[in-house]
């Protein structure tokens, strides 16, 4: 009923390659754009936005550059959180070195420091394959995150080791720091992650994602119609690495305020990781369900129990959620092996033809 | 399916409800959370100090109805020492009106502390945190009595030096430490210690993932032969570290700990041979006090309590420095109540309260803890007081006091203290400082 597709005719091949080919899909995009953008900063609160929404969006940022890599074109990768880290700290120099600097420009330059370093670690893929290249790595994630703790030149020789946010200024309002509104971070991120999301939309449907999906679906046949697997590869490593080191340098900009150097090691990056596999690999839509489930649910169970009065001790409320968060994932996973995104298109599928199935 | 499906987009309604509608607190009580860990890497010795401080607070509920009939509304944010769980935390308890907040990780305190200036909730860091936040000028909502680590530092070398570190001229001492901010903080001090006292210092990192398996660094001591290991440990590296002494038969009275080492939990792991290990303490254990004469009767007895009691927690250093802890954070509730002529107090007053304890004997005595604490006082420029600490020593079942009261060498650590503070204050622009504070 509400997804009625009758009507709506294709004439050309252009409008049946359209990006949203269901007029519906389009106003819901448009309502979600509108609730992101207006609704729910006018009424969430202060916890809801720097515990639930700014996270979940950035998150979402890291599991979509993981996603070029692993879901479309097919290189597995353990060092995701590493590559969050060179953003990081990238950005922290910069800011550090040219202060008056133009927040989201050191926030796009940080990224070629990552890509760059991605770049680095790709290369073994030109080899090694699969589970072996995860390995490889795995190496960048121990080697990175070794390297924060003892190059206390990217810290500026802090004592404690750590890196800390101070206030950064951007058209006279604070955007960054301790000062910062939550709801300008709130559209800091929204708009770096809505512009980033956009690149990668187009850049996966066009001629380069193409690419990237004949050398995920089969390497050695994608070299025989004449594709170049390093220049492949690379372009995925590359264009991963700098989406990940953004969402590195939100991370610790935009949310955490300071951060030490295990921040980034491995747990974060199966964190990302997962986001990434529950959501669905090689699509788009799926890692901000992924996040939101890994992400915010948890949050959201923590506040159920005092929301209905129950006085559970904070420490059981946190094994319980750990319990329920694996269930959930089990279930989902069992539900549908591909992923949210993919139990989202079946859903819409059986949306367009309610109520009249075959 | 069907049905998973109906059940998934109700309780995704449930949830969604619950994460905006926020309780509202009580009109006669104040909210004290604790950003706990009992879960976690760190939860061995998390959960004593816990336990001490949640059973204080139930305790004077339970015995005077609170302070001045203000019910303490001690209440546990669990973050497992996790830094992201942190900020949740510290979000959640902002928004339901809490009135101090207690970090617990170096990590949670490095990402609130700058936010504590904006939000105007005091920190209270009892023995950890920056040793900087001593200069209550600079860091005007943080409060880190009766001791900091730098504090700690110069207390440890001066009784290993026998009170003259001039006695450890061309001695090695390492610095068995977590390779975390927390571990790292004493660093600076030492160094400068040891160049103008001549010994050598030898930091040896213990890395997050190490923390159960330090082969490799009892190796380097056993190589190094130090005279002297000194051990900033937290969580499962105190017992990893104590055992691996025990293995490499490193003499046991040549080891010593800050006050997080200082676990019975980890001790009782090796028993006799911990025997002469010792442990820095600004609190000393006295289960025979009043104070805790009342919380066994009160909150123990009955079935209050979340201690163990089979393996004699009650009489655990951390368990009743958990108790010192709380009884430091009431006792500012206290002044600020009393100052303000305020039942219910918020954050600003509270920081004032803090600000102003006066911990001195007779007050001690008063509370029925005397002997469990150094007295010691704090002010709008000195939020640390300085209290001073004791050596406790492990006897091969408990630890027992070992020392006078120690006291740290101010001369050293003041100075670089202020230049740390103001680094921090440069660091963070615009930053204020209290300048009404002589």
């Amino acid at each position: 009923m509400l997804y009625r597709t009758a009507g709506q005719f294709k004439t050309s091949y252009h409008a049946d390659h359209a990006l949203f080919p269901v007029r519906q899909d389009a106003w819901l995009l448009g309502v979600i754009l509108v609730c992101a953008f207006v609704v729910i900063p006018a009424v969430a609160s202060e916890f809801a936005i720097n515990a639930l929404l700014i996270p979940v969006l950035i998150y979402a940022l890291a599991a979509l550059g993981l996603n070029i890599l692993t879901g479309y074109a097919g290189q597995l990768s353990l060092g995701t959180g590493a590559f969050m880290g060179v953003g990081a700290y990238a950005c922290y120099k910069i800011i550090t070195i040219f202060p008056d600097l133009n927040l989201v420009v050191a926030i796009a330059l940080s990224g070629f420091f990552s890509a760059a370093v991605g770049v680095a670690f790709g290369l073994p893929s030109l080899r090694i394959k699969g589970f072996y290249l995860a390995i490889a790595t795995l190496a960048a994630q121990f080697f990175l995150v070794w390297l924060f703790e003892k190059w206390s030149w990217l810290y500026n020789y802090n004592a404690s080791g750590a890196i800390q946010v101070a206030n950064v200024d951007m058209f006279g309002i604070t955007v960054a720091g301790p000062n910062a509104a939550p709801v300008t971070q709130y559209y800091f991120v929204l708009g770096v992650v809505a512009v980033v999301t956009w690149f990668a939309i187009n850049i996966t449907r066009g001629r380069i994602g193409r690419v990237w999906k004949s050398v995920r679906d089969m390497d050695i046949a994608a070299e025989l119609v004449g594709i170049d697997l390093m220049k492949a590869k690379l372009s995925a490593f590359a264009v991963s690495s700098y989406i990940v080191g953004i969402a590195g340098a939100l991370f610790v900009f935009l949310w955490r305020g300071a951060a030490e150097p295990n921040l980034f090691d491995i747990p974060l990056s199966f964190r990302v990781l997962f986001i990434a596999i529950i959501g669905g690999l090689g699509s788009i839509m799926g890692n901000y369900l992924g996040a939101i489930l890994i992400v915010a649910l948890p949050v959201m169970l923590g506040t159920l129990p005092g929301a209905f009065g129950l006085t559970i001790a904070s420490a059981t409320v946190e094994h319980l959620n750990v319990m329920i968060i694996g269930a959930l994932i089990i279930f989902f996973l069992i539900v549908e092996p591909h992923g949210l995104a993919r139990l989202w298109a079946i859903i819409r599928e059986k949306l367009i033809m309610w109520p009249f199935p075959h | 399916m069907r049905l998973f499906g109906k059940l998934a987009i109700a309780s995704a309604i449930a949830v969604a409800g619950a994460a905006i509608a926020l309780p509202a607190s009580a009109e006669d009580s104040v909210k004290l959370p604790n950003l706990s860990y009992r879960t976690g890497p760190f939860a061995a010795t998390g959960i004593p100090l816990m336990n001490g401080q949640r059973d204080y607070m139930l305790m004077l509920n339970e015995r005077d109805g609170g302070i001045n009939g203000v019910k303490l509304g001690y209440e546990e944010c669990e973050t497992g020492y996790n830094t992201e769980k942190g900020v949740e935390c510290y979000e959640k308890m902002k928004a339901e009106g809490a009135i101090v907040t207690q970090p617990w990780s170096t990590g949670i305190t490095l990402q609130v502390l700058p936010k504590s200036n904006v939000d105007k909730i005091p920190i209270l860091a009892p023995g950890y945190g920056f040793s900087a936040m001593q200069d209550g000028k600079t860091f005007q909502w943080a409060f880190n009595p009766p001791a900091s680590y730098w504090d700690g530092a110069s207390m440890i070398l001066n009784s290993i030096a026998d009170g003259n570190l001039d006695n450890l001229k061309g001695k090695k001492v390492a610095f068995l430490h977590l390779d975390h901010p927390f571990g790292k903080e004493p660093i600076p001090l030492l160094e400068a210690l040891a160049a103008k006292h001549g010994f050598t210092l030898l930091p040896i990192p213990v890395g997050l993932k190490e923390m159960q398996n330090q082969s490799a660094q009892w190796l380097q001591i056993r190589r190094e032969r130090p005279d002297f290991v000194v051990m900033w440990g937290w969580g499962a590296m105190n017992a990893g570290a104590i055992t691996e002494a025990v293995k490499t038969k490193y003499p046991m009275n040549q080891f010593v700990g800050i006050w997080w080492s200082g676990l019975d939990g980890d001790l009782k792991l090796v028993g006799d041979a911990g025997k002469g290990y010792r442990s820095l303490s600004w609190s000393l254990p006295n289960s025979e006090s009043k104070i805790m004469k009342d919380i066994k009767q009160l909150v123990v007895e009955p079935g209050h309590s979340l201690i163990n009691r089979d393996a004699g927690e009650f009489e655990w250093v951390f368990y009743q420095r958990g108790v010192m802890i709380s009884l430091m954070l009431a006792e500012g509730v206290k002044t600020a109540q009393d100052h303000f002529d305020a039942k219910v107090i918020n954050a600003e007053q509270l920081r004032w309260g803090l600000e102003n304890l006066k911990l001195d004997d007779a007050r001690l005595k008063e509370l029925g803890a005397d002997g469990m604490l150094p007295p010691f006082s704090t002010s709008c420029s000195n939020h640390t007081g300085h209290s001073g600490a004791w050596m406790l020593e492990w006897d091969g079942t408990k630890f027992v006091q070992a020392s006078d009261l120690l006291q740290a060498d101010r001369a050293a650590i003041d100075p670089i203290a202020e230049k740390a503070a103001k680094e921090y204050a440069d660091a963070n622009q615009p930053w204020p400082v209290n300048g009404e504070c002589k």
